[in-house]
């Protein structure tokens, strides 16, 4: 079994070793959907983790009588199983492996420190529930090998955060059984980011795109601590047929003083304006069409555009999931078994309100 | 606008023109103004000022196109396909503007009769369109030539000729000669314009069917979509280009005949010169074949005489040729990928349906689609053969009745007799009749004409300068006439913006204007307001077109501009579908840009929302 799969070889059929978001990186990459480069660490590479430091015992120890209503012995359980695995070394071959892959990352993006996400994948996310998913961490903006090989650790160890724990519980999930991957991903220096749908989310419409962006990374735009610009654009036609700016007051960028992720404010005459150019909106509704294509369904995506490339290349695909609300409606017929003379007929027959 | 409460207009009865338009009602027939004997009925009514057929004061002969139409249009409605719940559009002048009005639905049981009679006769005209079509273009044609054919005398003689006494007395003159030409002349028009409407409002209602179809499945739809999935580039609309594209293409065989044409000179020196080589002779023989009826295209809507066509201004189409000439000679395509335009229509409807969900709505979707694809095509097609080819006829015929009035003393111009109305001219004409027979120094009422004509001038060019109010009445609670909905726009929306008193509006204070976003993109640049096509020669390349509205004769210009507005003119107006294939922003139907924009201005069309910003004044 592989410790490390490049995206370039992973696709969907690799979700047991590398996870669902790895498997859907990977295999956007093969349909030709511009992700940034990356690899899985694999699940292989998390059992031999487990194996080597000889902590499976131990973990499992914490939690095998747990109660999970009582949310002190929860929590005390969750920090234990977590210091335990952050404490134990890396086993020597996965280190280097993650090591070589980082470098070579480096290499590609011709850099010696290549700013990474660490991203934990879990096989399990395909559960019917969508809750599952982003119960385990991102750590943005990783830099250097040491902390790459720290935060894949730190990914590990959010297998036990203490909803984890008790979400497995509540649902019957063996702990066991759960295995997770991380993928280490180039990150986007982002101008701006944020979602988009293939389908217009408050009517479903099929066809319209719709996208919210914001300035800086798209956290702001998940979590909705901003209001993001908003567009919806018409698919087929490619007309932008609705375009709302708002005050984008604050966003997510990198620190490089402190090392990590902050959120500042954005100066007043920057707020107003709009965070994508048309070409760049453009591009993205070609990409979502063409996802939604290869998926053949309806999708649900981030996305960033990167300061440090220009157009095309700076409009990149994060991450894509199948939208869930408006795909899991009944098909009814909207207009029902109807002649193009009834429908005229009907139409003769109609008078327009107009006050 | 004194009395305007909000959620009503000006009461049409109370509602006054300005000072300088005195005389103005005598202009028009009697029955367009609004009167006491019909006080209760038109007060309730919701008058609108029609910017589409009359943006401008209306010259009194002009006018017989309206009411040619107040009648065909209504008639087709109530009378003849019996769309149910909708009656006619009714007209009245106010102050040389055209005010019109949707009337109210009929009783219910009438509303049940006109449902059964709809039903047997509109779909037999879906199910035999293409066979109604070649009959309507048959008899259309055949019209047009009846009314090219009917003799104005070009004098009165002396004394009849005389092989009209002998052997046998013709038994009518020269005298009924004038007098029934014009009558000839003002019954085609109205027989003409009773044609237009033979299929136009069922296109329109097909049209309004299909955009509620595809609302229901997307519901999100811009109108310029349904318009791009409907719309295509037909023959007759853009014929005059490709004419023009072929006479160029000719030219470019001899160079002595593109020589010629690329000179900087009048047309009628170009036609002079090409007539001393047998090479200019054979092209010219070509533009003469072309002539009819491809040339006889307005300079500007066709409604009106003075706007002139290809035919007055052969200016127009030679330096569109010496263009084409040009162009060829540094290699470029100059025809349009008709085709093509076809072809992406085609892939549009495609994929909007393949984005449907069940098979019932595939097939009503399917359905629906053929129903309008059947018949839409008559609405591009008949434009070409009423509004351009039958008025241009008919407005060089009756300039041959002017210039016999001018002859005789009774005009100072040909052109004055369209300063008289459809009723008024008879009663000219016979006076110059009757001034023949009697014999001799005749004294004529010529001065009493002059200053007539003269005064009315003035008072069209006064009302030129006076903003009248878009709306008289109460607004309706609902409207079913499909002419109003489709060609005017007139919805919830457009009555509270009115309401909110454009009107009262000084150009220079507004910033923007609002109009239907019918070609995407966004460009910026000095605007060129050209009102009529002539101006053209003054534009420059770069510059954003903006004027009343375009057609086929403006359709070279195109490649020449960054963005262009409209005043009038939805998603399928000429203008739309010109820049949407070249891919410039447009905006149409924006009612006002020509009267608050200034030649100059730096202004930002943006295509995908339908706004433009005045950036600078200049």
């Amino acid at each position: 079994m592989e410790l490390i799969l490049n995206f370039n070889n992973v696709d969907k059929t690799s979700l047991p070793q590398v996870g669902g978001k790895n498997a859907s990186l990977g295999e956007m990459i093969k349909a030709g959907i511009r992700v940034p480069p990356g690899f899985a660490v694999t699940t292989a590479a998390y059992q031999h983790f487990i194996a080597e430091t000889g902590i499976g015992d131990a973990v499992f120890a914490h939690i095998s009588d747990l109660d999970v209503n009582d949310v002190e012995s929860l929590n005390k359980a969750s920090a234990g199983i977590q210091e335990l695995m952050r404490s134990s070394a890396m086993p020597e071959k996965i280190n280097r492996a993650v090591r070589e892959n980082y470098e070579t990352l480096c290499r590609t993006c011709g850099t010696d420190t290549v700013p990474v996400a660490v991203r934990s994948s879990a096989t399990a996310e395909d559960l019917p529930t969508a809750s599952f998913a982003g119960q385990q961490d991102t750590y943005l903006w990783v830099l250097g090998a040491d902390r790459v090989v720290e935060r894949v650790k730190h990914c590990w160890a959010s297998l036990f955060t203490p909803r984890a724990i008790s979400y497995r519980v509540k649902n019957n999930f063996p702990h066991e059984k759960v295995l997770i991957s991380v993928g280490v991903q180039k990150m986007v220096h982002s101008k701006a980011a944020g979602v988009l749908f293939t389908l217009n989310p408050t009517n479903g419409d099929p066809s319209k795109v719709v996208i919210e962006g914001s300035w800086g990374l798209g956290e702001t735009v998940v979590s909705g601590s901003v209001t993001p610009d908003k567009f919806v654009v018409d698919k087929v036609i490619m007309e932008v047929s609705e375009k709302t700016i708002s005050a984008k007051h604050i966003e997510c960028v990198y620190n490089a003083g402190t090392g990590g992720v902050v959120e500042v404010d954005v100066a007043p005459d920057r707020q107003t304006r709009c965070c994508l150019d048309d070409r760049e909106v453009m591009e993205l509704v070609q990409m979502a069409k063409y996802i939604e294509e290869h998926y053949a369904r309806p999708m649900d995506i981030e996305w960033a555009i990167d300061e440090d490339v220009t157009f095309p290349e700076n409009v990149f695909i994060v991450q894509a999931r199948p939208e869930t609300v408006w795909s899991q409606k009944k098909k009814e017929s909207v207009i029902g078994k109807k002649s193009g003379y009834q429908l005229l007929m009907e139409q003769a027959m109609k008078r327009i309100k107009i006050s | 606008m004194a009395d305007e409460k909000a959620g009503r207009f000006p009461d049409p009865h109370e509602y006054q023109v300005p000072p300088e338009l005195e005389g103005w009602e005598e202009m028009y027939p009697s029955h367009y103004l609004f009167s006491d004997d019909r006080k209760e009925w038109e007060s309730k009514q919701f008058w609108y000022l029609d910017k589409i057929h009359a943006p401008e004061p209306m010259p009194p002969l002009d006018q017989i196109f309206q009411e040619a139409w107040q009648i065909s249009l209504s008639q087709y409605t109530t009378r003849v396909f019996c769309i149910p719940p909708a009656q006619g559009i009714a007209q009245r002048m106010v102050g040389c503007y055209m005010y019109i009005c949707a009337i109210a639905p009929p009783p219910e049981e009438i509303i049940g009769e006109k449902a059964a009679l709809f039903e047997k006769r509109v779909f037999y005209v879906f199910e035999h369109y293409e066979e109604l079509w070649k009959k309507w273009l048959t008899k259309f044609k055949a019209l047009g030539n009846e009314m090219a054919a009917v003799e104005v005398p070009k004098e009165l003689p002396k004394f009849v000729p005389e092989d009209q006494v002998l052997p046998a007395p013709r038994g009518y003159y020269a005298s009924y000669d004038l007098m029934t030409a014009f009558d000839k002349l003002a019954n085609l028009m109205i027989k003409g314009w009773q044609y237009h409407f033979e299929m136009l409002n069922l296109t329109y209602l097909a049209y309004l069917m299909f955009g509620d179809v595809t609302r229901k499945l997307f519901p999100g739809i811009s109108e310029s979509a349904i318009g791009k999935m409907v719309a295509g580039a037909y023959v007759s609309m853009f014929k005059p280009e490709e004419e023009l594209c072929r006479l160029a293409r000719v030219a470019r065989t001899s160079s002595i005949v593109s020589e010629v044409l690329k000179k900087e000179m009048p047309a009628q020196e170009k036609i002079a010169e090409l007539d001393k080589t047998s090479e200019g002779k054979n092209w010219l023989q070509e533009f003469e074949n072309a002539k009819d009826p491809w040339f006889y295209v307005s300079c500007g809507s066709g409604w009106f005489h003075h706007e002139g066509s290809w035919l007055t201004n052969l200016n127009i189409p030679f330096s569109y040729i010496k263009d084409y000439v040009e162009r060829l000679e540094r290699g470029e395509t100059i025809e349009r990928a008709l085709d093509v335009i076809n072809k992406q229509r085609d892939e549009i409807v495609a994929e909007y349906r393949n984005l449907i969900k069940t098979d019932d709505d595939r097939k009503a979707f399917d359905d629906a689609y053929k129903t309008i694809r059947t018949i839409y095509r008559y609405a591009e097609d008949h434009l070409f053969w009423v509004e351009h080819w039958l008025h241009t006829i008919w407005f060089s015929k009756i300039r041959e009745l002017g210039k016999v009035l001018v002859d005789n003393r009774m005009l100072d111009r040909p052109d004055d007799i369209f300063m008289f109305n459809r009723y008024e001219v008879p009663e000219i004409l016979t006076e110059v009749a009757t001034g023949w027979a009697l014999g001799v120094d005749i004294p004529l009422r010529g001065s009493y004409y002059k200053a007539k004509a003269k005064k009315r001038r003035d008072i069209l060019e006064a009302a030129a300068n006076w903003n009248p109010t878009p709306a008289l009445g109460v607004p309706p609670e609902e409207v079913a006439e499909p002419f109003t909905i489709m060609l005017w726009g007139v919805t919830t929306d457009r009555v509270k913006e009115w309401l909110e008193g454009m009107g009262e509006v000084k150009g220079e204070d507004v910033s923007e204007v609002k109009g239907f976003a019918s070609s995407a993109g966004v460009a910026e640049g000095p605007a060129r307001v050209l009102r009529m096509l002539k101006d053209i020669v003054k534009l420059q390349p770069g510059e954003v077109l903006v004027c009343p509205s375009t057609n086929p004769s403006w359709a070279p210009v195109f490649t020449k501009i960054t963005a262009a507005v409209t005043d009038i003119g939805g998603l399928t107006s000429h203008a739309a579908i010109v820049c949407r294939e070249y891919g410039v922003p447009s905006v149409t139907g924006t009612g006002i840009a020509t009267s608050v924009i200034k030649t100059g201005d730096i202004i930002r069309v943006d295509g995908d929302t339908g706004a433009v910003t005045i950036v600078k004044r200049a």
